[in-house]
């Protein structure tokens, strides 16, 4: 349901040149400049020295929050992202966590200039929150921004910002993120640049106004401290270095650092032939109830030292897995970082100079306010990083010295499983399961996908011991394994994905409600290259009251869904529902597409990933075109034959 | 006469240091052998007999204890020349040392590895699939039996282990340290099918939650408790028939030894061995120059490790990183990066000068070796700037070639960025010097403390020409140079000085507070253990202490903190106060206000360390006083320390000229036969009764 709500544009991010932005500060606001001079004139020495403590404070920041968060959204997905900014908010240096998160970190602190330097204004040892998506700052609400404005002598002299992912602010469903959501206003309300900490204290009535939402206000609270005291770390390191070198010095090296990652990435995209590619994927529901597909278009033309990413011909937004436009910057900068800029400073302000984006307002990666987009980090902004990936690789896999950065669609969606329940201490919990970060990642041009290797916006996303969740929530697992045949065949295999199964436990509440939001049930959605297959399909399924307790007393623990009696119920890629102590849940996400012919895989790699139990022999026979022996080894002749006649039957020519 | 000896065995050399009741210390070295590094060590025990004119059979005869740290365990894993080991695990969870929780893909990446995600790879899994097996059992968080052990099964798999000839079995199940009885179960049919082969349970290994690093360990520990029970016994044995009657120690991550006969069982614990030589060196040099807060930095050729001491106990960490696989075991925390002399000073492709984190190695080593490095190193730098002379490296025993030092850098460096040679190498210098000291500073800040509340200490052969630069960075309080008669071996005087240190610990997650009687009971468990493993050393301590820690977080963390508590038995208000202790603990990590008890408090480990003091320290000698005030430079040469300050002509010292009380004027340089000391503008050096240079930093001193 789409109606426009006059009085919403405000809240609009509006790309604006630097010199405009400024035109629209208030001249009470002094800003800290360096001449193009002095960036230009800055000493090796210094700039190495201070480009590596920019570095360090970012790393610092991360870790601060790591280890003060509450939330395993945090602590074990670092689904999080700290970054320091310039005074006008260009992005000098994002952490290594979520680079989804870093992509409109800008976006949100040049609206909070244009909107909120006049009233309530900026002073030192101010800091704002924001999760509101069409301002920036993240993708979807539960992803909150605590920044703070840094001042020297009384200048605006830098950001620094800290972006988490929460884990419930409220909304219909438990976890914030519903698929019955028509619009936003099911979802958590979206709150812009609110001033939450003023002259370094923190503002009651605004966190209770923040926190009183939540399902779960202690997490947040706790979170929201752990934002706090990274941005209070990064500004006594910055100030320290301003001490030490001097502020022209420390923000010529700023503004040098952007320079540099823009010259070094035109560099390289000078060394790449032009050309145009294109992709397209399909997402398999909007919502409950959907019977739709919804894509996402993208044609990537590259022109000497310059990308243009062009959406135009995307569907129209719809349901809740629509994605602002910081959510297409946030399916750009994740794929262009590992893959253009793994010997590049990670400097977004002056990467994102090397790029223009073309997109339709009211697309499902563009949509217009009051679409629903609770599901936007992993619903369109996903999507979007998947065709970038896809172009990208295309473009370096030209070239003989760039296409081993070539990488294939890791995990081709995010497996979303929210657990609401009582837990085994009596208390109220919500959590996301966090397991499906061990997605199985893209192949590369020389090399196999990583099995459960992990997410490609997150390079550090781990995943929690079984025995830690198991202590935190009423379940107990029956396994928690790769899945056999998952990763995308090609010459070089998709990383596998995996699977978790498991009952209730331990618990008096005998039931808990769950929400269920991954797309790529009906359609793989990690694209193969050069000829790879794709990675598999999620997979969910709830086996209703099944005999599990009894294969328990009877010493039996079942190594497949078959094993148990039950009827199973296939969830569907947008669900919510309740499972009860007999019910046993299985979750299968995604794994890695492949790259290039799986006909042409070195038949001894077929035999050991058949050793190793990451391919089945039918796999072996019928996809890789590989004749076994009984003893697991391979008959050379018998392969070349049957992969000439595959050959043919692929041609249609037998 | 009685004596004690040191052995610290690394990869190219093997130091030892003798030392008797009356403050007679020795120092020797000798060529390691990889890979039986017993011979080396054999090696370097006569050496150190000869410096004493005694015959290496009777210095063993009076020789009571010897500590060594050997690279032995280590080498093995890193090597992957390990047991052939067999894995059980509970079914369903066999792929947990595949998954390695994702993070398997990056563990242990410095910055420049993780950003380059596209190039990943997960390391081989630390046993292959066919020698894995899955047994049928469960037990749950609370340790009750959900699914009974299927002791037909265990038999089945452990003989088709056997058949497959392992040589070792691991054996990690769910939830085991809540409840061990399903993994000794297993151990049982183990050994009544194969009586002599070694079997490693995860409750007794690591009795800790989280089965992916219990389980690594555990397989860890049977890979090389083999390898080192296979190279302690000859060792032993023939230390034995050369007349040694004393006990033979082996040093462990930890920073405390443990017996010979003990080790194989804990072989795990013996990976970091060689690592805490100089940590446990700045706890024996601190203890006589009165240092209880130490931050010890040791730059060599290729690495710079960081270390530090708190209390007189060396800080440690309860988890590290084995070739990206995470291991569960208790080790002196060293944080290290790729740096030291051979660092190579190298431009990206944006034209920014880098120094490491690769380094030029022994070999072709820096351009100034004449070997055939091209590339410009740290020691090139240091070379040109006048620090290092090319006439006189390492006591000139080693002779350096300073146009091949400029060379290297004109061509790599100067040139292309437009600068002199003596400006870039100076800009080689600062860089080295500052990511040294972020490393530093990161380590010390992660840790909770303040870098200028401690004395840093510097060694290894790089170390003294940059740590003044870094130390000042800092506001370090004061620098130690340990110059004394231990300065070529520094590491392994620590060990002569070591005690026996033991582990006993136990995860039990509770919600906070837990039931105070469950903590009582807990304690004096792991306590009432490590009496007995203490006693089992078969050492006559002079005393033994206990001390007692938890790992406690707010609910849901990542993280445990590891908080001390007290002793004895725990009233009511005493376990409320481990609380109160952690938070205290939690804001001085994190920042006041960090912490948020409305969400509530989870305790997950118990652990009890026990030391064993042995009776017989080394003491180390007085050197001479000084007669003059004044000393006279053995020569002077151009050298630049300070950019700011510029070019100076500057006095060189013979360390052999210092003596006890003599001040040294900055800017100085002092020769020593192992490395040179820089005494840069703003300092104020001294030498002290042992011939160790100790520097101060006049206020505002590089700030």
């Amino acid at each position: 349901m789409s109606f426009a709500v006059p009085g919403s544009e405000k809240f609009v991010y509006q790309a604006r040149t630097n010199a405009a932005l400024q035109a629209r500060l208030p001249p009470s606001l002094a800003l800290h400049t360096v001449t193009a001079d002095a960036v230009r004139t800055v000493d090796p020495l210094s700039y190495e020295v201070i480009r590596h403590r920019l570095w360090a404070i970012t790393d610092e920041m991360g870790e601060a929050m790591k280890r003060m968060s509450g939330s395993v959204v945090v602590t074990d997905c670092n689904d999080f992202g700290p970054g320091i900014m310039d005074e006008l908010g260009d992005n000098v240096q994002v952490g290594l966590y979520n680079t989804q998160l870093a992509s409109s970190m800008d976006m949100a602190i040049k609206w909070t200039l244009e909107n909120r330097a006049e009233n309530p204004g900026f002073e030192q040892g101010d800091m704002f929150l924001c999760n509101d998506p069409w301002v920036g700052g993240g993708l979807h609400q539960n992803d909150v921004m605590v920044f703070a404005p840094l001042f020297c002598d009384g200048q605006l002299f830098a950001w620094t910002a800290a972006v988490a992912h929460q884990v419930d602010l409220g909304g219909v469903s438990p976890g914030s993120w519903t698929p019955r959501s028509q619009n936003v206003f099911w979802e958590s309300l979206p709150t812009p640049p609110i001033k939450i900490v003023a002259r370094g204290r923190l503002q009651a009535d605004v966190e209770d106004v923040y926190l009183r939402r939540s399902r779960v206000p202690k997490i947040i609270a706790l979170d929201l401290r752990a934002q706090i005291g990274a941005n209070n770390i990064a500004h006594e390191r910055i100030r320290q270095l301003i001490e030490k070198y001097g502020a022209t010095a420390v923000k010529s090296v700023m503004k040098r650092m952007m320079d540099d990652a823009e010259e070094r990435l035109r560099a390289k995209l000078r060394t790449l032939p032009d050309g145009q590619w294109s992709a397209v994927t399909y997402q398999d529901q909007s919502h409950l109830g959907d019977r739709e597909v919804h894509r996402i278009v993208l044609n990537m033309t590259k022109t000497a030292d310059h990308l243009r990413f062009d959406f135009t011909g995307t569907a129209p937004q719809s349901g809740m897995i629509n994605c602002t436009y910081a959510g297409i910057r946030g399916g750009i900068l994740p794929a262009v970082l590992p893959m253009l800029c793994g010997d590049i400073p990670w400097s977004p302000g002056g990467i994102w100079r090397c790029i223009d984006i073309i997109s339709e307002p009211g697309t499902i990666n563009n949509c217009t306010f009051p679409a629903g987009i609770c599901k936007a980090s992993v619903g369109s902004c996903w999507a979007t990083q998947n065709v970038v990936t896809e172009c990208l690789s295309g473009m370096l896999d030209t070239s003989p010295v760039h296409r081993k950065h070539a990488m294939s669609v890791c995990c081709g969606t995010w497996d979303l499983v929210v657990l609401a329940g009582v837990d085994q201490r009596a208390q109220p919990f919500v959590t996301m399961l966090c397991d499906a970060m061990a997605g199985g990642q893209g192949a590369r041009t020389d090399l196999d996908g990583v099995d459960t290797g992990g997410l490609a916006c997150i390079p550090m996303g781990r995943i929690a011991d079984v025995e830690m969740n198991e202590f935190a929530f009423p379940i107990l697992y029956l396994w928690r394994r790769e899945e056999r045949d998952s990763g995308g065949p090609g010459r070089f295999r998709g990383g596998l994905g995996g699977s978790s199964c498991f009952v209730m436990h331990g618990t008096e509440v005998k039931q808990m409600h769950m929400v269920f939001s991954g797309g790529g049930k009906a359609l793989p959605q990690a694209a193969g290259l050069a000829g790879g297959y794709p990675g598999g399909t999620e997979h969910e399924v709830i086996v209703r009251d099944s005999n599990i307790r009894t294969l328990f007393r009877a010493g039996h623990i079942p190594g497949e869904l078959e094993e148990l009696s039950g009827g199973q119920q296939i969830v569907q890629p947008e669900d919510e529902s309740d499972i009860g102590w007999d019910d046993v849940f299985f979750t299968h996400w995604q794994a890695g597409g492949g790259y290039g012919d799986p006909l042409r895989r070195l038949p001894s790699a077929v035999t050991e990933d058949l050793a190793a139990g990451k391919i089945s022999a039918q796999a072996a026979e019928t996809i890789y075109g590989v004749a076994l022996r009984a003893d697991g080894a391979y008959d050379e002749a018998a392969t070349i034959a049957l992969r000439e006649r595959l050959r043919l039957v692929r041609a249609g020519v037998t | 006469m009685a004596y004690v000896i040191g052995i610290d065995i690394g990869g190219t050399f093997t130091d030892a240091v003798a030392t008797d009741e009356s403050g007679h210390v020795v120092a020797a070295k000798a060529a390691s052998t990889p890979p039986n590094f017993a011979r080396g060590m054999l090696d370097a025990i006569r050496e150190v007999a000869q410096e004493l004119k005694l015959t290496p059979d009777a210095l063993l005869k009076s020789t009571r204890y010897i500590c060594h740290a050997t690279t032995s365990t280590l080498n093995a894993l890193v090597t992957g020349n390990v047991a052939k080991v067999g894995f059980l695990t509970t079914k369903g969870h066999a792929d947990s040392i595949t998954i390695m929780n994702t993070e398997g893909r990056y563990a242990g990446f410095g910055p420049e590895e993780l950003q380059d995600m596209v190039r990943h790879k997960k390391p081989l899994p630390l046993v292959p699939r066919h020698l894995v097996r899955e047994v049928t059992e469960r037990i749950d968080f609370k340790g009750e039996v959900v699914v009974a052990l299927d002791d037909a099964g265990v038999r089945r798999a452990v003989q088709e282990l056997l058949a497959a000839g392992v040589d070792a079995i691991a054996v990690s199940l769910l939830w085991s340290f809540r409840n061990p009885a399903h993994e000794r179960r297993v151990r049982d049919i183990v050994h009544a099918l194969a009586p002599d082969l070694y079997v490693g349970i995860s409750s007794e290994v690591i009795p800790r939650i989280r089965e992916y690093s219990r389980a690594a360990t555990t397989i860890m520990s049977a890979q090389v408790g083999p390898i080192l029970r296979d190279y302690l016994r000859p060792l032993s044995a023939e230390l034995t028939e050369m007349g040694f009657t004393g006990s033979l120690l082996v040093m462990q991550g930890t920073g405390g030894s443990i017996t010979a006969h003990e080790a194989p069982s804990y072989a795990v614990t013996t990976i970091g061995s060689v690592l805490t030589g100089g940590v446990i060196g700045c706890v024996a040099m601190g203890s006589l120059l009165g240092h209880r807060n130490i931050i010890s930095t040791d730059m060599g050729g290729t690495t710079f490790l960081v270390g530090m001491v708190v209390d007189g106990v060396p800080v440690k960490s309860n988890t590290t990183v084995v070739n990206q696989h995470t291991i569960s075991t208790p080790m002196v925390r060293i944080n290290t990066i790729g740096g030291g002399g051979g660092a190579v000073a190298w431009l990206d492709d944006g034209g920014n000068l880098r120094v490491g984190p690769r380094g030029a190695g022994a070999s072709p080593g820096p351009a100034a070796y004449g070997l055939g490095g091209l590339e410009p190193t740290v020691t090139d730098a240091d070379i040109i700037l006048g620090i290092i002379n090319p006439e006189f490296f390492l006591g000139g025993r080693k002779r350096l070639d300073r146009s091949l030092s400029e060379a290297a850098i004109r061509t790599h460096i100067a040139e292309p960025l437009g600068l002199s040679v003596e400006n870039a190498a100076a800009a080689i210098y600062a860089i080295a010097t500052a990511q040294a000291a972020d490393l530093v500073r990161k380590s010390v800040v992660n840790a909770g403390y303040d870098p200028r509340e401690f004395v840093i200490y510097a060694f290894g052969g790089a170390a003294p020409a940059h740590c003044a630069a870094y130390a000042a960075e800092l506001k370090a309080k004061e620098l130690v140079v340990p110059l004394g008669p231990t300065a070529s071996a520094f590491s392994a005087y620590g060990l002569a000085g070591s005690n026996v240190v033991l582990c006993a610990e136990q995860s039990n997650p509770q919600n906070f507070p837990p039931n105070t009687a469950l903590v009582n009971e807990t304690f004096r468990a792991l306590e009432t253990d490590l009496r007995q493993r203490l006693a089992a050393q078969n050492i006559p301590f002079s005393h033994i202490e206990l001390t007692r820690e938890v790992d406690i977080r707010y609910t849901l963390q990542l993280s445990e903190v590891t908080t001390p508590v007290r002793d004895g038995e725990f009233s009511d208000a005493d376990v409320a106060r481990i609380g109160d202790d952690f938070e205290t603990l939690y804001e001085q990590l994190y920042g006041k206000g960090a912490g948020y008890r409305e969400a509530g408090l989870q305790i997950i480990s118990y652990r009890v360390f026990g030391v064993g003091y042995l009776p017989f320290k080394p003491v180390l000698p007085d050197i001479e006083r000084k007669i003059a005030d004044k000393i006279a430079p053995k020569s002077r040469r151009r050298v630049l320390l300070d950019i700011t300050v510029g070019w100076q002509d500057t006095p060189i010292y013979d360390y052999a000229d210092l003596r006890a009380g003599h001040d040294i004027a900055a800017p100085a340089i002092i020769e020593a036969p192992t490395t040179t000391v820089v005494v840069p503008p703003g300092v104020h050096a001294t030498v002290d009764r042992l011939g160790n240079l100790i520097m101060r930093f006049q206020s505002e001193v590089g700030s």
